[in-house]
This record gives structure tokens, sequence and C-alpha cells, in this order.
């Protein structure tokens, strides 16, 4: 008993003395409940035959049925697997460029010239996805686009780009790197000014060259962001940023084109079956769920860097 | 700004007192009552309190109309309503685009109030009106034989209308075209004979700003594209209901289409050129012919005047198919899925019907059509002349009646006289010569599915719809050959459900529309 008052008083003083703090951290908490938890609740109608009008509560429940549905479907599981491909090439492409980009910003000595290219590849990040889409329509437009315009230069036959499902990937995935490595970069550039510059003087001390001095200093002092950073790009591996894709993708690419955000876009949401969206939904959570426990597990055991 | 509004508010209602119809006798309710509604389309996400055409309605009727839309952020209209229903405070009545499906679906579950009994008691007009088109009042109906919404009428019967370079062909001496195989040969001077004279083989001899509408051109071949205003719809032939993307005219016209896309007849850039290429192409003196609205299209004659030299882009009538049927596949829908309908929590439910039966009055009608009279239009020899400032505004009629409340997605009947005035003279002659030709053919006005039905349908349809469109586009761009394929293609619609899908088609076919 004694030990109990003894606690809450020891709470009671620490609410009083940090008091500040807490106040400091309650939008972030209420932000987290009413977006993030409380929305968990409607997740139920991914197993439910949801009525907009019954309700969440008035609608019956029907167990799996629309994961029945979803694996049962050809164009589920295309895209599924289309949503595989794009993210781990996504990743594979997109992760190591603003690291690239921020290794080659620190080794650039002319100050104005560094700003000014810092600039230039910052700036796609602030345009809206709808321009993108209509600079790249335009782009590999076979009658006007500079692409074709290039090829035919060069002696090449024009290509109807984006009808071709075989371009589909490498195009959306280019225009993500153009449009997000700058400033991607910054995280990284961040991290080599953190870098103790005592460890440069003795490397220069000792004669190291400026690219032994990027191997055996800068890359292991950024590792750990690296890895953090990768880990949280894991965790969002499945969320494939479909606005531009349904911005993109015609009927005649969707068989490399369509991802699970989109096929929950046109089979769930644009004929309001959201019972099967949500399942759709659920599924894609789940499964990048286990992909960063994954990776998160794998990293604390070989670098021992971890998000938790 | 605030006060501005409310001072031409008050300034248009003394302004309309005079002409509003002091006698009474549309008057629905001794006390002002108030009711509120949700009116959400493309046009505006809301209902304007002050809209003139409100006021004058509030001067015949009594009843005032308090904005409550759901969902004014959002564009898209399905959210809009869905929103709606989801939070479940329903106000009096609910309008706007594309609710039927909503209404239909939800009406049976009892969102919404029946209509029959309220039409058949209090509602004299709008009887009148079903007694004379029985089958609109079946096409409305949900699947347990009930209306539960009055739709928006649209009036005139053509929208779309084959149109051509006349300049082209009189350069390159060539008559219009009378059927499919003249059509190829003009199409193919068009690509090779510079009609554009500038020396370069830069033509586009078919153009089209929805790709979906190339799909048209099949009727040809004597395919099918739609069976409706909506792309990509069912058929009804005779009674029985099919896609027309699974039979062998579309097969066949499909063939041909691809052929032609091939030989450079058709847009290389069809699926991507999009809205604006009928500006573009036409601006540039490069596109040969297309499909598209008689009212807009015409309207090129009069912009490019002076731009493009000797332009005259008029509307032709469709070529004749290979076994000699002239077809204009696209015609107006005599209903639309807008329109208003009462909702369950709605106390006032008679005079809401009432109300909506004043829209079908004489008086009614001209106002939601035309606007208030003596402000934008006045009675000439009898009949209802935009003034001059209307016409002349520079701003488009349309828009204008937007602005006022009139043409709004209410349900009303619309009144084709309002289009005829500002049309073109250019397309005033194309519809006249559509009209003087048979042209079009009966379309599929949709089905109400019971709770099963739409469960097969959504299950199935919405991936049948997508492998079809893939199919389509893929043989359009040549990757495949759909004589080649079509058996596989068949065999793969299916597996994916096709006949359940029609099966469920036909039952609801047949409990609404009989045999």
């Amino acid at each position: 008993m004694a030990d109990h008052t003894n606690r809450m008083t020891r709470i009671v003083d620490h609410l009083r003395a940090n008091w500040q703090i807490y106040v400091l951290l309650a939008p972030t908490i209420i932000w987290f409940l009413v977006f993030l938890y409380r929305p968990m609740y409607g997740l139920q109608i991914a197993f439910k035959d949801y009525s907009v009008f019954r309700g969440i509560e008035g609608s019956p429940w029907i167990g799996f049925e629309h994961f029945h549905t979803l694996f049962g479907s050809d164009q589920f599981i295309r895209a599924l697997k289309n949503t595989v491909i794009i993210s781990m090439l996504t990743l594979v492409f997109g992760f190591p460029m603003p690291i690239i980009l921020a290794l080659m910003f620190n080794e650039v000595l002319n100050q104005t010239y560094k700003k000014t290219v810092q600039t230039v590849v910052y700036l796609p990040h602030f345009i809206s996805t709808v321009i993108i889409s209509g600079i790249v329509i335009t782009a590999f437009s076979p009658s006007s686009g500079v692409v074709n315009t290039v090829l035919d230069w060069l002696g090449f036959d024009k290509i109807y780009f984006l009808t071709k499902p075989e371009w589909f990937r490498p195009i959306f995935i280019g225009s993500g790197i153009w449009q997000e490595a700058g400033f991607s970069s910054i995280v990284f550039l961040a991290a080599i000014a953190g870098v103790n510059p005592s460890l440069y003087e003795s490397a220069v001390v000792d004669g190291a060259s400026r690219w032994q001095m990027m191997w055996k200093i800068t890359i292991p002092s950024i590792m750990p962001t690296i890895i953090i950073m990768l880990i949280i790009r894991i965790g969002n591996l499945l969320e494939v940023g479909f606005e531009l894709i349904i911005l993109l993708y015609q009927p005649a690419t969707y068989q490399t084109a369509d991802v699970v955000n989109t096929y929950i876009y046109r089979q769930g949401l644009q004929v309001g079956q959201y019972d099967l969206a949500a399942a759709a939904g659920l599924f894609n959570a789940v499964v990048a769920f286990v992909l960063v426990m994954t990776a998160n597990t794998i990293s604390k055991r070989y670098s021992r860097t971890s998000l938790w | 700004m605030r006060k501005m509004k409310l001072a031409s508010a008050i300034l248009m209602t003394t302004a309309i007192a005079p002409v509003a119809h002091a006698d009474g006798h549309l008057q629905i309710v001794d006390e002002p009552l108030e009711l509120t509604i949700h009116m959400h389309w493309p046009r505006a996400q809301g209902y304007n309190e002050e809209y003139p055409v409100e006021l004058a309605a509030r001067e015949m009727t009594g009843i005032h109309l308090l904005d409550a839309t759901s969902g004014k952020n959002t564009t898209d209209h399905n959210e809009a309503i869905n929103l709606l229903l989801a939070t479940g405070d329903l106000p009096d009545i609910v309008g706007g685009h594309r609710i039927k499906d909503a209404v239909n679906q939800y009406g049976p579950e009892g969102a919404f109030v029946p209509l029959n009994d309220l039409i058949e008691e209090h509602a004299p007009h709008i009887k009148a009106f079903f007694d004379e088109r029985p089958d609109i009042a079946q096409a409305i109906s949900s699947w347990d034989g009930n209306m539960y919404y009055i739709p928006y009428l649209p009036d005139g019967k053509f929208g779309r209308a084959y149109f051509i370079r006349q300049d082209w062909l009189d350069t390159l001496g060539l008559e219009q075209p009378q059927d499919v195989n003249e059509l190829y040969d003009v199409l193919v001077a068009f690509r090779d004979n510079d009609p554009n004279g500038n020396g370069l083989k830069d033509e586009i001899p078919i153009f089209q700003r929805q790709w979906e509408e190339l799909i048209r051109y099949v009727t040809l071949w004597d395919g099918r594209s739609s069976g409706s205003d909506t792309y990509h719809d069912f058929m009804d032939v005779d009674g029985q209901l099919q896609h027309p993307y699974a039979t062998e005219g579309y097969r066949d016209g499909m063939a041909h289409l691809a052929k032609w896309y091939a030989e450079g007849l058709i847009d290389p850039e069809i699926f991507t050129r999009g809205s604006s290429s009928r500006d573009y192409l036409l601006s540039e003196n490069l596109g040969g012919m297309t499909h598209d609205w008689f009212a807009s299209t015409s309207g090129y004659n009069a912009s490019l005047e002076g731009t493009v030299e000797g332009f005259n882009f008029v509307p032709y009538l469709p070529p004749a198919s290979i076994s000699g049927v002239r077809m204009e596949e696209h015609r107006r829908i005599p209903f639309k899925p807008d329109g208003w309908a009462i909702s369950h929590t709605n106390e006032n439910v008679v005079e809401t019907i009432k109300y909506f039966d004043f829209f079908f009055t004489e008086e009614g009608r001209l106002l939601s059509n035309f606007g208030v009279e003596g402000d934008t239009w006045n009675m000439v020899d009898g009949e209802p002349v935009f003034t001059d400032e209307v016409l002349n505004g520079g701003i488009a009629v349309n828009t204008q009646m937007y602005e006022v409340g009139a043409q709004i997605q209410r349900g009303y009947w619309q009144d084709y006289r309002y289009e005829w005035q500002w049309t073109a003279e250019a397309a005033r002659e194309g519809i006249e010569l559509y009209d003087a030709n048979d042209l079009l053919i009966d379309q599929f006005l949709g089905v109400a599915f019971n709770e099963d039905e739409q469960r097969v349908y959504d299950r199935n349809w919405t991936q049948i719809q997508t492998y079809m469109l893939e199919r389509q586009q893929a043989w359009i761009l040549g990757t495949g050959d759909i004589e080649a394929d079509w058996d596989d293609y068949v065999a793969q619609l299916d597996r994916m459900g096709y006949n359940d899908v029609i099966a469920v088609m036909q039952a609801a076919y047949t409990r609404q529309y009989g045999n």
C-alpha cells in the first residue's frame, strides 16, 4: 500500500516537473489517435458486407469472403506482383541515388556552383504530381516529345512509350528518381556535415586521397543514417506513389503498371465497393508490417542500428 | 462582399415581384416552409440560396431551400453522396449528379422515400409526364418496383455527329464520303495528298478527344461500341442483353480499326493526347475528321475564322456501313441519373413532392430552363426568347443559366428551345440533316439490381471491363491480332464470369421491363 502511494506521488511529481513537455507532446498524440488509431475501427468492414447507409455496426459480418474474392482474381494477383516489382526496382535504383548525389555535392569545392546545382535538383520535388505527369507525357510523346526527337535524330524509330507495357516501369521509376533524388539527398548531406572534421584532418596528415576519405570516413560515418532511411523505405515499400501511376497508365499498360493501390481505386472506390477496398488495403498493410519487422530485425542483428 | 450579395438579392426579389404570380395559384404552403437540400454536381458543389431562380420559386411556392450539401470540398459526386449517407444525417432533399444508383440501392434499405404513391396523389404534372413516358418510369425504378428520384430529363435527340474538313475535300477535289470504302479513300488522300498545303505529311486524318470515341467507328463494320450514351455499356438486342465487346461485329470492326491505325489514318497519339486534341489539331490545321458534339465542334468555324485560312469543319451524314446501314450510335439519353430524391428524415413529404411537381408546371419549367422572366428572357409571340444580353453576353449561355440557378441538376424537364437559340447556324443545319435521315437506334436504359445481383455484378464486372479495355487498346496498337486472339478472348471472358453478369442483368431487365 505504502509502495503504491509512493509510486503515485512519484508520477505526480514527475508530471508536475515536466508538464510543459507533455503539453508539447499532446498534439502529436491526439493526431495519432484521431487520424491513425480511430480509423482502425473501420477496418472491420473488410470482414463485412458493408452498406454506407446501414453503417459499420449495421452491416452483416461475412468473414473472409472479400479476401477469397481478391485471391481468386488474376488481376489482384497481377497487381500484387507489379507492386512488389515496382517497389523493389524503386528501392534498388532509387535508394542509392540521393546518397550518391550527397557524396558528389560534398566533393564540390566551388560554393556558388554547388548551391545552384542543389537548388536545381531540389526543384522537381515541389512540382505537383499532375504537372509531373504532364511533363512526362509531353516528353515521351511520339510526335513532339524531346525523347522521340532525339531518337529520330539518331536514326531510330519513334516509340509510343506510354502505351508500351515494357516501357512503363523504366519511365515511372525514372521520373520518380528525377523528382525525389535531389530532395532526399538533404538528409544525407546533413549527416555528412555532422562527421567530425578531425577525422579528415588526421587522414590528410596520413596522406589519404579524397577517394579513400570518402570510402573510409564519410560512408562509414553516415552508415547509421543510411540504414535508418533504408528501414523507413522498406516500411513504405508497398506504398507505391499511385497518383502518378493513375495519371500515366492506360488499359494498354495495366499489364505492368497496375498496382494494388490503383486496383483498389478502380475496383473499390470508383464503384463504391469500400469493403473490398478495405480488405485489399488491410492485406497491403499486413505485408508492409512484416517487411519492416524483418528489415528491422536483420539490421539489429548485423549492424546494431534499428528503429526500435 | 456578403452585404453586396444580400443587397443584390433584395434588389432581385423586388425586381421580380411584379412578374411573380400574384394570384398565388402555385402556392404550396401558406406559411413559408424551409427544406434542406444536398446538391452536388460538376459545376457547383452546393446549392446557392440566392439563385434568382430559387428566389422566384420561393415567391411562387412558399418553399425555401436551404443548402446542406455534404462533401463540398470534393468534386467527386460519388464520394459526396457516400459521405452524406455515411454520416446518417440526411437533409430533406438529396439532389445532384448521378444519384440514381445510390437512391436505387439505398432507397429499398430505407434511406429514401418511395415516390410512386406520392406522385399519384400529389403531383399531377409529374404523373402526366410519366403517363406519356412509361418507359422512363420503368427505367428509373429500383428493383423493388418503386421510384426513388425525379430525374433531370434532357431534351433534344442528337449529341454527336461526324465532322469533316469540307475545305480539305474541296482542295483535293473530293466529295463527302458516303460509305466506309469512300471514307477510307478520303482518309488516305488526307494522309498523302497534303490537303493543308504546307508541304509536310503531317495531317492526322482521324482524331478524337476521348479515345473511347474511336471505338464508335466499329459501327462502320456493323459492330457496336456501347448500348447507351455511356461508354462501354451493355446493349439491348431485341430484349436480350449483350455486351458489344463480346460480339462478332465488334471483332470485325476492331480488326479494320487496327489496320487503319497501323496505316496512319488515326491519330498515333489517340490514347494520350486527351481533351485538348481537338483544339490543338484544328487550330494547327492538322486534323481531318472527328466524331464529336454538334454545338461545340461547329463553334470552331467561328473561332478559327482568319486563323486557319478557309477553315470549314462541317457535320456530314454517317458513312454507310459495309451492309449499307447509316447509323449514329450516340444520342442523348431521355433521362439522366441526375435529379433529386426525398430522404427518410423529411417531415414534409407531401409539400416536397408538390415542390418537385412545381418544376413540371408550365411556370416551373420555364423558370428551371430559362431563368426568371423579364430578367434573362421574355415571352415573344408565345415563345420564350433569351434577352440580347444573355445571347451576346460573351459567356456561354449554359454557364449564365447555371449562375442564376436554371439548368442545374434538380429533377426538371429540359426544354430544347433553350439550347436551339444559341446553337450556331452550322450546327443547326447539321441537326436538321441528321433529323431528316433515320439514323438513331434505341438505347439501353439500364437496370436496377437487387442486393444479390449487385454483388455478382460488382464482383465480376469491373474486372471483365478492365480486361476488355486492355485487349481493346492492345489490338488497336497492334500488340495482338484480334482475329487470332478472339477465341481465347471469349474463353477468358467466360472464365471471368461474363455469363453470370449477363444472367443477373437479364433477370433485372425482365423484372423491370417485362418480356
